[in-house]
């Protein structure tokens, strides 16, 4: 489904920054990938490339066996909202709009029935249980209402490829975990490939594999067993193992 | 980091918001010097021109200052309202609400300062540019040399660092109490809606169908005495159509899903009702600016036209002369040709007797033999006349005759009696302007003639028509002309005067266009800022929806139709406002200037929709810029 195929990315600037290094990624359809690492080791900027957001400075990247980074911009721009859906890490809602226009605006541009738009706005709004602000302005309504928002609209269009920044990063810890069911329910119903950056290993535990970066380099990989309480543990211990800033862990090779 | 370094570097990091603001301050100092320069210029002190030249000139320069301060005004508060965030961020690091004022203050005084010093300096260059445009254009006699207007500057200086001043005061008005949140979250929260009622908006269709209706019915005199009431009632409708029709279309358009969420209207009308507000307020100003220049400068040109259009129509002949009582005919007639000759023109002549007499009416009638009038109707090639034994033919009041007796439905039923005892009637009506007779007249069979009574009143008529020469030769005829019968008065040269005309009208009409050329840039600017005010929204709200996926096709229809509806609404309000207005001119001269009006108004609606395209692309420019 997703392939990616070392990736370099070199941020341009007075200082040029080398934010990512030869990063190698396969992604199967249906399949729940987290991404970790600490703060500033590169995991949006990898979101931002593989949602087509950003260029590589050199690599190819495939969803579908095709590269979108070869398409015109109209027609990326139509790829983009009708293939894949984001939460982005600052929600990226629009403040002109009330919540419900939000939640709709990908299917308004497609110029699909009103009535289906509705329908649809209604149903995931009750899901993630944010029908009650429907009809608010953006700054009216909680971070963590926010987030959900940007949820709501980020699926509301099925689409192929979810990419999550830190979905559950406003959320306290009861509705982290019902916005990870509902995510791992949309996984699980509609077959969608999902990404997802974390630094929550709660919200970790919920996906098939996890993926850590640090540097910019793929760090390591651990995959999820039978229990999800196992896996848990594995995520924090390789996170232990990760977060410091002793450089000599850097010599540890992938698993 | 001392206070000063900060408000320094707060400067040059924002120095885009500055710029605009900076700019339109000195455009509306470099408008002002202009036209200072202009009045103070030695050419229009000294020279004879009209005293009632020099008032305009005063009231104009007075507009233009009061407008200079809204003008300025609006674009401090337009400047200052894009950085209510900041100002929350700051007061609640701990500035106090003096310091910001402070900070302000000393920011607005600064850019005042600069702002009236390079609007002076530009002013020289575009005082130059103008005053040559002027020379050219305009007749005006005395050349308007460069020269240095110590007294324009010194008016500038002063009457700017003055109105910078107080505005800087205003300031603490626009900051005045407003809760930290409220200016922290001043760029997520709209502004809100103007007032919407229904009483509102049927006040307004009938303020402006009343305002409309006395300035289409009112004719002649009755137009000056509507003046007035009409305006201001007008510009009342117009204030309650823009910000009752505002909140009503789009409240519609929200209503209706059908066709709020269809493809990009949601992005751009939600826009439009965020900004509802502001958005009514422009289309208001821009509409009432747009149409003050249109009327000012259709009004001039419709003035001038009615003053020489009417006059050459009323003379078609190149030289006319009267003769007075006991003037010897002959030798007068001689030196028109003796002028002639000298200046080496030829011409065709004729000559006629013209006879006035009593007849019953309240006026000496003139009663022209056919053979007389074709003689001089051939002289300008107009039709020739037959009337038949014992009927007459009328020819119509000239139009300009404002008295509007109607003398030639008079004559129609008046009968002349002949001396043979039979009486002449008239059967038809004609308008001509070969006989320059302001009141109607009659056209007779020469076999009549010699029965005729006596006349009351008699002299005698030449008429020249000088074939191809240039227009200098024809003035340098004319002068010549009305020097010779300086006495009396009793010959011109139309030429000459209509060139007369246009010299003591030429500064009237470039102070006009001059007005009305800056109210319509500065219409243009209001929009531009308008715009410009909410590219940072505009800049961040593209970004995050581009990021969704949004076309380039329809990031550019949404950017098109925001800017088209923000310059085509109020120019549309005006374009109506100034025919009406012009029609209602129409009405006062009875002189028809639907030909200027309609170039008037094209020409300016042509200059919009250029400005339109050239604004759009770089706002497009800018905001994908930013993607
Ligand atoms: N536009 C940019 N220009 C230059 N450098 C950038 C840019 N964006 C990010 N960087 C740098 O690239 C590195 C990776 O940034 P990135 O946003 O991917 O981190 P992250 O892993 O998402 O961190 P966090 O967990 O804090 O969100 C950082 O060091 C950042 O400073
Ligand atoms: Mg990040």
């Amino acid at each position: 489904m997703l392939q990616v195929k070392k990736i370099n990315k070199v941020y341009q600037g007075k200082v040029p920054y080398r934010a990512l290094t030869d990063i190698d990624l396969d992604v199967e359809k249906g399949e729940f990938v987290s991404i970790m690492g600490p703060s500033g080791s590169g995991k949006t900027t990898l979101l931002n490339l593989i949602a087509t957001i950003d260029e590589p400075t050199s690599g190819d990247i495939f969803i579908d066996g095709e590269n979108p980074h070869l398409l015109s911009r109209n027609k990326l721009a139509k790829f983009r909202r009708q293939q894949l859906g984001f939460v982005f890490q600052d929600f990226n809602l629009l403040n002109t709009l009330t919540v419900e226009e939000n939640i709709v605006l990908p299917l308004t541009l497609d110029g699909k029935r009103v009535k289906d738009m509705k329908e649809k706005a209604d149903m995931i709004a009750k899901k993630l249980g944010i029908s009650h602000i429907m009809e608010k302005r953006t700054y009216e309504i909680s971070g963590g209402q926010a987030q959900r928002v940007a949820i709501a609209r980020a699926t509301i269009h099925h689409p192929k490829l979810l990419l999550a920044d830190e979905p559950t990063g406003n959320l306290d810890s009861k509705s982290s975990r019902d916005v990870m069911d509902m995510l791992t329910h949309i996984n699980k119903q509609e077959h969608t490939t999902m990404l997802l950056v974390t630094h929550d290993a709660q919200a970790a535990s919920y996906s098939d594999r996890v993926i850590f970066i640090r540097d910019g380099r793929l760090y390591s990989e651990i995959h999820r067993g039978d229990s999800q309480k196992a896996f848990f543990q594995k995520i924090i211990d390789t996170l232990s193992l990760l977060g410091g800033n002793d450089n000599d862990f850097s010599s540890v090779r992938p698993s | 980091m001392t206070f000063r370094q900060f408000a320094l570097h707060n400067v040059f990091r924002n120095s885009r918001l500055y710029v605009a603001y900076f700019l339109s301050s000195m455009f509306a100092v470099m408008v002002f010097f202009t036209f200072a320069n202009f009045a103070f210029h030695p050419a229009f002190q000294e020279g004879d021109m009209p005293s009632s030249a020099m008032k305009g000139m005063l009231v104009a320069g007075g507009i233009i200052y009061v407008f200079s301060f809204f003008f300025v005004l609006y674009s401090m508060s337009a400047f200052l309202q894009s950085r209510k965030r900041e100002f929350g961020l700051l007061m609640l690091l701990g500035m106090s609400s003096r310091q910001v004022k402070r900070m302000t203050f000393i920011e607005n005084m600064i850019i005042g300062i600069f702002a009236t010093t390079f609007g002076i300096g530009f002013g020289l260059i575009f005082s130059k540019v103008i005053l040559l445009i002027a020379e050219n254009v305009l007749v005006i006699d005395e050349t308007l040399n460069f020269y240095f207007p110590t007294k324009a500057i010194l008016l500038s200086l002063v009457s700017f660092i003055i109105l910078f001043l107080v505005i800087s005061f205003f300031v603490t008005f626009v900051l005045r109490t407003k809760k930290l949140v409220q200016l922290i979250k001043s760029d997520k929260q709209s502004k809100g809606e103007p007032k919407a009622s229904i009483f509102l908006a049927i006040l307004a269709a009938i303020l402006l169908s009343v305002g409309y209706g006395v300035a289409l019915y009112v004719e002649g005199v009755q137009v000056v005495f509507a003046l007035l009431p009409v305006v201001i009632v007008v510009t009342i409708g117009t204030y309650f159509f823009f910000t009752q029709l505002s909140v009503f279309v789009i409240r519609r358009l929200k209503k209706n899903k059908h066709i709020f969420w269809k493809k990009t209207n949601m992005l751009l009308f939600s826009d439009l009702s965020f900004r509802m507000k502001d958005n009514a307020r422009t289309f208001f100003m821009v509409a009432i600016i747009s149409t003050v220049a249109f009327s000012a400068i259709g009004t001039l040109f419709g003035f001038q036209a009615y003053l020489t259009k009417g006059i050459i129509e009323a003379n078609p002949y190149s030289i006319i002369y009267n003769s007075m009582e006991d003037e010897d005919v002959k030798a007068k007639v001689n030196d028109v040709n003796k002028i002639l000759t000298e200046e080496n023109v030829k011409a065709n002549q004729e000559v006629i007797e013209s006879k006035y007499y009593e007849i019953g009416v309240d006026y000496p009638v003139l009663i022209v033999t056919a053979s007389e009038y074709n003689r001089l109707a051939k002289l300008i090639n107009e039709d020739s006349v037959d009337p038949k034994e014992n009927q007459a033919i009328v020819v119509e009041d000239h139009h300009a005759n404002i008295n509007n007796f109607k003398n030639d439905e008079k004559l129609m039923e008046t009968k002349i009696p002949l001396k043979d005892g039979k009486e002449i009637q008239a059967y038809s009506t004609i308008s001509s302007a070969v006989i320059n007779e302001m009141q109607a007249y009659y056209i007779i069979n020469d076999n009549d003639y010699k029965y005729l009574p006596e006349p009351v009143k008699q002299s005698t008529v030449a008429a020249w028509v000088i074939l191809d020469a240039t227009d200098e030769k024809l003035i340098e005829v004319g002068e010549k002309v009305s020097e010779s019968f300086i006495e009396y008065n009793n010959a011109f040269s139309i030429d000459y005067m209509v060139y007369q005309i246009e010299r003591a009208y030429g500064p009237i009409l470039f102070i006009g266009l001059f007005i009305g050329t800056v109210f319509f840039v500065s219409a243009g600017s209001f929009l531009y800022f308008r715009l410009y005010s909410d590219l940072d929204n505009d800049q961040e709200k593209f970004k995050a929806i581009t990021k969704l996926g949004l076309t380039n096709d329809e990031l550019k229809k949404v950017i098109s139709r925001q800017t088209a509806i923000l310059f085509f609404a109020p120019i549309i309000v005006a374009l109506i406002h100034g025919a009406v207005a012009l029609t209602a001119l129409k009405h006062f001269f009875d002189y028809n200037i639907v030909y200027e009006s309609v170039i008037v108004l094209s020409v300016f609606a042509f200059i919009q929709v250029v400005y339109f395209f050239i604004v759009r692309h770089f706002y497009t420019k800018q905001i994908q810029k930013a993607l």
